[in-house]
């Protein structure tokens, strides 16, 4: 069944090097909606890139540098990179050879879905 | 604004490097536009940590602010870097005399009166000083002597007040560094926000337990031990590396710096605070 996230989940995962895309409550980190590969957990996945987020947002908040757009874990077998919108995080598994600039894009693209389908956190 | 103010600000906008921001800030200052003069001399300190003109005046807005601690060890440390500096002498024996602590301020002034400082002024606070000691049944006599010939009061091993430990690695003056223990407490830097406040603390609580969740992250995805955290706000680019003891490095520049450089930033930063946590700096 498509849901409002669909597409944005979607046009990630069509990404070369994305594994899994997701969109999850940041607040609980809960799996709102998840394109994943056979095999991947994603319940846990969202709860640390949820935690991550939030307090990358409170520490900004802060030093009074206002919203979080996006942010990057890098390692060296890939990345985690995650965008926000109300109350709502997008979550992107990448590996390392993913061309992040693009995912960037893809994400930031996606923020103001993210907050009409997710209202404001 | 005023011509001065106009001035000095067109001259630290041609050489940002420059010590203008000194009398740009007193300038402020006199105009009573304290946190625009906290802000360029905080910035001005990140260039110039070792500038004791700097710290007085930081000292003297802490002062305007009400905030005798900060002004104290502003002071301490202009005595530390020019020892027997008349003017930290008369301000810490003044913020002594403010918070009651009177043997403290007879000795401070004393030692301001024997360093060679002929101000009137303080002459007469001295005298005020000993009057309410002598008023409060307070012996004067046995004042201890500061020793104004004393060297900087480093830790071991280690060349820089940790405070600017990054403050000659960072080529901008809009971009702040720290370095966090494992409880997000503050083992170095600072953390300017753009209102000039140091917010080192505030953030580093915030930021307690990344180095735990990011790791865990990675270890579930099997992507190998992570190397650095970049998050975008409106207004910077923060980026995070982990460091020794799950410490954590926190480094935040203008949005308009090249992502690129941001990341050979953070790499001079963890370099730098490597040396340091294993005393080579």
């Amino acid at each position: 069944m498509a849901t409002p996230f669909s597409p944005m989940l979607d046009a990630l995962t069509r990404q070369r090097g994305v594994t899994a895309a997701l969109v999850v409550s940041e607040r609980d980190g809960i799996v709102v909606e998840s394109n994943l590969q056979i095999g991947q957990d994603g319940d846990r996945v969202a709860a640390l890139a949820a935690s991550l987020y939030r307090k990358a947002r409170l520490a900004a908040r802060a030093a009074g540098m206002g919203a979080v757009s996006f942010m990057q874990l890098e390692a060296p077998g890939g990345r985690l990179c995650a965008v926000g919108g109300g109350a709502l995080v997008l979550v992107v598994v990448a590996e390392a050879s993913v061309n992040v600039g693009l995912v960037r894009v893809e994400l930031l693209k996606a923020i103001e879905g993210l907050s009409a389908a997710g209202g404001e956190g | 604004m005023s011509d001065d103010v106009r001035r000095l600000s067109d001259e630290l906008a041609r050489d940002p490097g420059s010590r203008v921001f000194v009398p740009l800030g007193e300038a402020l200052r006199r105009q009573g536009q304290l946190d625009l003069a906290l802000k360029v001399t905080m910035r001005g300190l990140e260039r110039h940590p070792h500038f004791p003109d700097a710290h007085d005046l930081l000292a003297r807005i802490s002062v305007d602010q009400g905030n005798l601690q900060r002004a104290f060890d502003e002071w301490d440390m202009v005595l530390r870097l020019t020892p027997g500096h008349h003017g930290a002498l008369r301000g810490m024996g003044f913020v002594c005399f403010q918070q009651g602590r009177l043997a403290d301020a007879e000795r401070y002034l004393s030692a301001a009166v024997d360093a060679g400082d002929s101000d009137e002024g303080v002459t007469l606070a001295l005298a005020n000083v000993r009057a309410a000691r002598q008023g409060a049944g307070t012996p004067a006599g046995g004042v201890r002597t500061v020793d104004t010939r004393r060297e900087p009061r480093l830790p071991p091993g280690t060349t820089h007040d940790p405070r600017f430990l990054f403050a000659d690695v960072l080529s901008d003056a809009e971009q702040t560094a720290m370095l966090l223990d494992s409880d997000g407490l503050v083992l170095a830097g600072a953390y300017v926000a753009y209102d000039g406040r140091d917010v080192a603390q505030e953030v580093g609580a915030e930021l307690s337990g990344v180095t735990d969740a990011a790791r865990r992250a990675t270890r579930h995805l099997s992507l190998g031990e992570w190397t650095s955290i970049v998050f975008e706000t409106e207004v910077a680019v923060v980026a995070m590396a982990p460091s020794q003891g799950d410490g954590l490095l926190v480094m935040a520049t203008s949005r308009t710096t090249p992502l690129g450089l941001v990341r050979r930033l953070l790499d001079r930063c963890a370099e730098r605070s490597a040396k340091w946590l294993g005393g080579r700096f």
